[in-house]
């Protein structure tokens, strides 16, 4: 008998899909705010009874404290993109129920993924998730280059779908078993098998060398669905990869060991190296979100000195970032429609100073540059990964920091130093202006309050 | 004392940009912007003249101090506290940045409301350097100063501005970053960042030196030492008046601090092992930049190009190791932090008459600007290093005390010296006497402001110059301790 107990945030999506798919026949707006409710209470739930659900398993109490914490992030994730995407959405007549559908679907595919511990229902959860995303990258029909990215991704992730497959089926060929927890004795079938599966996973979450969907899908795309290519399905994804690293002891296997620290070293190049040359804004920031994945795999790799915690504060800070810039940039249009370029942020400074000085503190703490969160997510992964003996990766991640803080610093000049040359048109969205204030003051304030964070993360340090 | 008077240095000034920064900008006048931030900054000046009157001069170790858990996992603490060293340098400070908001009422116009918020950040994180006793809040004060003053030189500055500024937060950064990976070593070994409890412990000797080399590369940059150099002039020539001022007086001094403040106290076997090299290039610093300095057009560049050869006494000081090497260094570096920091000034007063920096397009001065050419005189002798002002002091005891270390190095400074007198007195010759030029006749002399914050800055100068006690008394225990 299968303990359905342990399926309830699943499950809760998933009536939430079919209430939607029913509600947004007749009302698309109340179909749409309902969800945000619906999260609500999912978020509300997990928060009091996550851990219940999940009492009767034999799963150990870290994981399980990991499953709520990543749940939790990733509906509130969800509340916030819901009250965002109507905005961008009308402006670019694409407001339609369907979307939120299609977030949906990769939310439940990302809750299948966290949670898994089959390889199989991991493979389930992860094309759920895919899927969703590639809908949501050619989502805007009538825009060519919308219908490329779109196209792109689906071509990619199959074949790295295909991957995904076949490495598992070599795991299940040399030990007979899909479930990662129980797996010992590998071959050398195993080990490509897992490699296989491991370059699937990097591809996801878009680290180098299996990257370079990255920046033509999030320039391609409705800005709106970049956003959600940025921040949740990527999370997730980098759970599962925590997940299968540690559950399967990667570390003690040499060469997938080696894989990792390379893919690592060559996401922190890759990223800072290929943004500083970028004009166009959505492409930077997907160079700039490859450099972050390697400080993310440095932080999965050195899990061992103060376990999940400096993970999750990094990709928690590194979402709030997210949302915050990505909050800005919907809310800035130009004459002629959505705003792309960089040089297009010139003199920000003198038409906003919300706007300009949220970005100036997300830039400067995406940079790392102290005394913002973004300081302190680096510094904890960089004692983290010294303490566990990867000092040549550590010199590498801060130098690329550095270069980082180069093209980071050029925005900054753009908005601040530059006069501006085309008229910004604002939004107003004032939902989004409450984002975006409330993620710069969290970046900001964390500095001289930092126990909520660190409390919220807190059971999860050793 | 329990009056937390350390946080409240930091924050008057946090606090007094946030008020400004709330207040609507289209109905403050200028005036009234650089008035309300003078007001914060005169009262932050004596705020922390409190310290050296509370400060108990015979005992040892920090006071004032204040201890709150910041974050628990990591032994990470708020944890600050001053003693001989620090104080001094928080005067300076506090004491230069109503100077630098003086002199650009004026000169600033457009979005004065941000250069006065701005200005009072860049002085409480400065201020919280000088004060941390905790690696990781010092780290943090000490790279969120890069905030502040780039925004400074980026908006304010000259027609190169972008190429100075980013090449000076990026030098910055590049050297810091290595620090910070040699902090979270030396926390992850000692289990803990505070300063004193560091001092004690002993790392492997090979493993020093390369700590020692990461924290160099750090204050290297800042101070600037010889290869690092590069970014100080086109900092200094693109940065406006009061930038430069900021700059010369006090960032520059932030190198020397944690040399003396941290490299030498942690890494004792580094310091003597790698004292060789940093004589070297102290030494080709004094020489090469006073030879650069003597060939500058722009009066900027040659007071930037002194600024390095200056700092190069500074740091020749403080790897003697010895009690009075240490103590010329620092008494140099609080001069040089009042003496350049007018010498800037000067220069741009009649930048702001005039709208040019270079040599070539003053002569006479003297005949239209006298009360200008005698405040720049004073200076200019204290620079020099003649006795009676406080540019002597420094140097003399710099100078004796590389005798104790070898002879060829005393050969060096004292070169150094000759040079920095033909280059500011050529400075001074060629823009003070000759042939009034038919362009500046119509050149105002100093007005009432500007006679005030000079005399300010003579005054001290002077003082320190005839009683250099009033400074040792204050540093000569805290020194002691941290050569060991």
């Amino acid at each position: 008998m299968i303990n359905l107990f342990q399926f309830i945030p699943e499950i809760f999506i998933l009536s939430l899909i079919l209430i939607t798919l029913c509600f947004g026949l007749f009302n698309k707006d109340r179909a749409i705010s309902l969800n945000t409710l619906g999260f609500i209470l999912l978020s509300v739930l997990l928060l009091n009874y996550g851990k219940d659900f999940y009492s009767s398993t034999q799963i150990s109490l870290n994981t399980i404290n990991l499953f709520v914490l990543a749940k939790i992030i990733l509906s509130i994730g969800s509340i916030v993109f819901i009250l965002l995407l109507k905005r961008p959405l009308k402006n670019e007549n694409l407001y339609r129920y369907e979307y939120v559908l299609f977030l949906l679907f990769a939310i439940l595919g990302s809750f299948v993924l966290i949670s898994s511990n089959n390889f199989l229902t991991a493979f389930i959860g992860l094309e759920l998730q895919s899927l969703s995303l590639y809908l949501m990258a050619a989502f805007n029909t009538k825009n060519l280059s919308s219908n490329e990215a779109g196209i792109k991704y689906f071509s990619l992730g199959a074949l790295s779908s295909g991957f995904l497959l076949f490495g598992i089926s070599m795991i299940y060929y040399d030990t007979g078993s899909f479930n990662i927890q129980n797996l010992y004795n590998f071959t050398a079938i195993s080990e490509i098998g897992l490699s296989l599966v491991l370059i699937s996973l990097f591809f996801k979450v878009s680290a180098a060398p299996f990257h370079i969907w990255t920046p033509d899908v999030y320039e391609g795309s409705p800005t709106i669905s970049t956003l959600f290519f940025a921040t949740l399905p990527k999370f997730a994804s980098l759970i599962f990869l925590f997940r299968v690293y540690q559950e399967l002891n990667i570390s003690d296997i040499k060469s997938l060991n080696y894989i990792f620290q390379m893919v690592c070293a060559i996401s922190l190049l890759v990223g800072v190296y290929g943004a500083i040359t970028q004009k166009v804004i959505k492409r930077l920031l997907a160079f700039s979100s490859i450099n972050h994945i390697g400080f993310m795999l440095l932080g999965i790799m050195s899990y061992q000195f103060m376990s999940e915690g400096t993970l999750l504060f990094y990709l928690i800070i590194y979402l709030i970032t997210t949302f915050g810039i990505f909050a800005v940039l919907l809310n800035l249009r130009t004459v002629d429609g959505e705003f792309t370029k960089i040089s297009q942020l010139n003199g920000l400074r003198f038409t906003s100073n919300s706007k300009s000085i949220s970005m100036l503190v997300f830039f400067f703490s995406l940079a790392g540059i102290p005394p913002f969160a973004g300081f302190f997510a680096k510094f904890f992964i960089l004692s983290a990964s010294i303490n566990d003996g990867f000092i040549l990766l550590s010199i590498i991640a801060v130098l690329s920091s550095v270069i980082a803080a180069f093209y980071y610093l050029t925005i900054i000049k753009n908005m601040f130093f530059n006069k501006s040359e085309i008229d910004l048109l604002d939004d107003n969205n004032k939902t989004g202006k409450v984002i975006f204030i409330l993620s710069g003051l969290i970046i900001t304030l964390f500095f001289i309050y930092p126990d909520p964070l660190i409390n919220l993360v807190d059971n999860l340090f050793k | 004392m329990s009056f937390p008077i350390l946080s409240l240095l930091i924050l008057t000034p946090i606090i007094g940009a946030l008020t400004l920064s709330l207040s609507s900008s289209t109905q403050l006048k200028n005036k009234t912007i650089f008035l309300s931030g003078l007001w914060i900054t005169t009262g932050e000046f004596l705020l922390s003249l409190l310290l050296p009157i509370f400060y108990d001069k015979s005992k040892n170790g920090y006071q004032f101090i204040e201890f709150h858990t910041w974050f628990d996992k990591f032994d990470i603490n708020y944890y600050v506290g001053v003693d001989g060293v620090s104080i001094p340098l928080i005067l300076l400070t506090t004491f230069l940045v109503p100077i630098c908001l003086l002199c650009s009422i004026n000169s600033i116009q457009n979005r004065a409301k941000e250069f006065v918020i701005y200005f009072l950040l860049l002085e409480s994180f400065i201020i919280g350097v000088f004060v941390s006793i905790d690696l990781v809040i010092f780290y943090v004060f000490f790279e969120a100063v890069l905030i502040p003053m780039f925004l400074i030189i980026g908006i304010w500055g000259g027609e190169n501005r972008l190429y100075a500024t980013f090449k000076f937060f990026l030098y910055t950064l590049a050297g810091s970053v290595l620090m910070l990976l040699a902090i979270i070593y030396i926390i992850s070994k000692v289990k803990s960042g505070n300063i004193e409890l560091i001092s004690d412990f002993t790392f492997d000797q090979q493993i020093e030196l390369v700590l020692f080399l990461c924290f160099f590369a750090s204050f290297a940059v800042k101070v600037p030492m010889f290869p690092f150099h590069t970014w100080l002039p086109d900092a200094h020539v693109q940065a406006p008046t009061s930038g430069s001022v900021i700059l010369a007086g006090v960032l520059l001094k932030l190198g020397a601090y944690g040399f003396i403040r941290l490299s030498l106290p942690f890494f004792e076997y580094a310091s003597i092992y790698f004292q060789p090299m940093i004589f070297a290039l102290s030494c080709v610093a004094i020489v090469y930049t006073s030879i650069v300095a003597l060939r500058q057009l722009d009066m900027k560049k040659m007071i930037a190009y002194s600024s390095v050869a200056h700092m190069g006494f500074v740091t020749i000081g403080i790897f003697t190791l010895t009690q009075d090497g240490i103590n010329g260094a620092y008494f140099q570096m609080i001069s040089h932090g009042i003496v350049s920091a007018a010498l800037f000034l000067i220069v741009g007063v009649v930048y702001e008459r005039h709208h040019t920096r270079m040599i070539s397009d003053y002569s006479g001065v003297t005949n239209v600007m006298p009360k200008y050419s005698f405040f720049f005189m004073v200076f200019m002798l204290s620079s020099v290093g003649l006795p009676g002002t406080s540019g002597f002091v420094g140097e003399f005891l710099v100078i004796m005390s590389t005798i104790s270390v070898s002879v060829y190095l005393t050969f060096f400074t004292a070169i150094g010296v000759i040079l920095g007198a033909s280059y500011m007195l050529l400075l001074y010759k060629n823009i003070n006497f000759g042939d009034l030029k038919s362009d500046i006749k119509q050149l105002a002399d100093l007005t009432n402001i500007e006679i005030f914050y000079f005399s300010c800055l003579a005054f001290l100068t002077m003082l320190l110059g005839i009683y250099p006690k009033l400074l040792f008394e204050m540093i000569n225990k805290s020194i002691s301790l941290s050569i060991i």
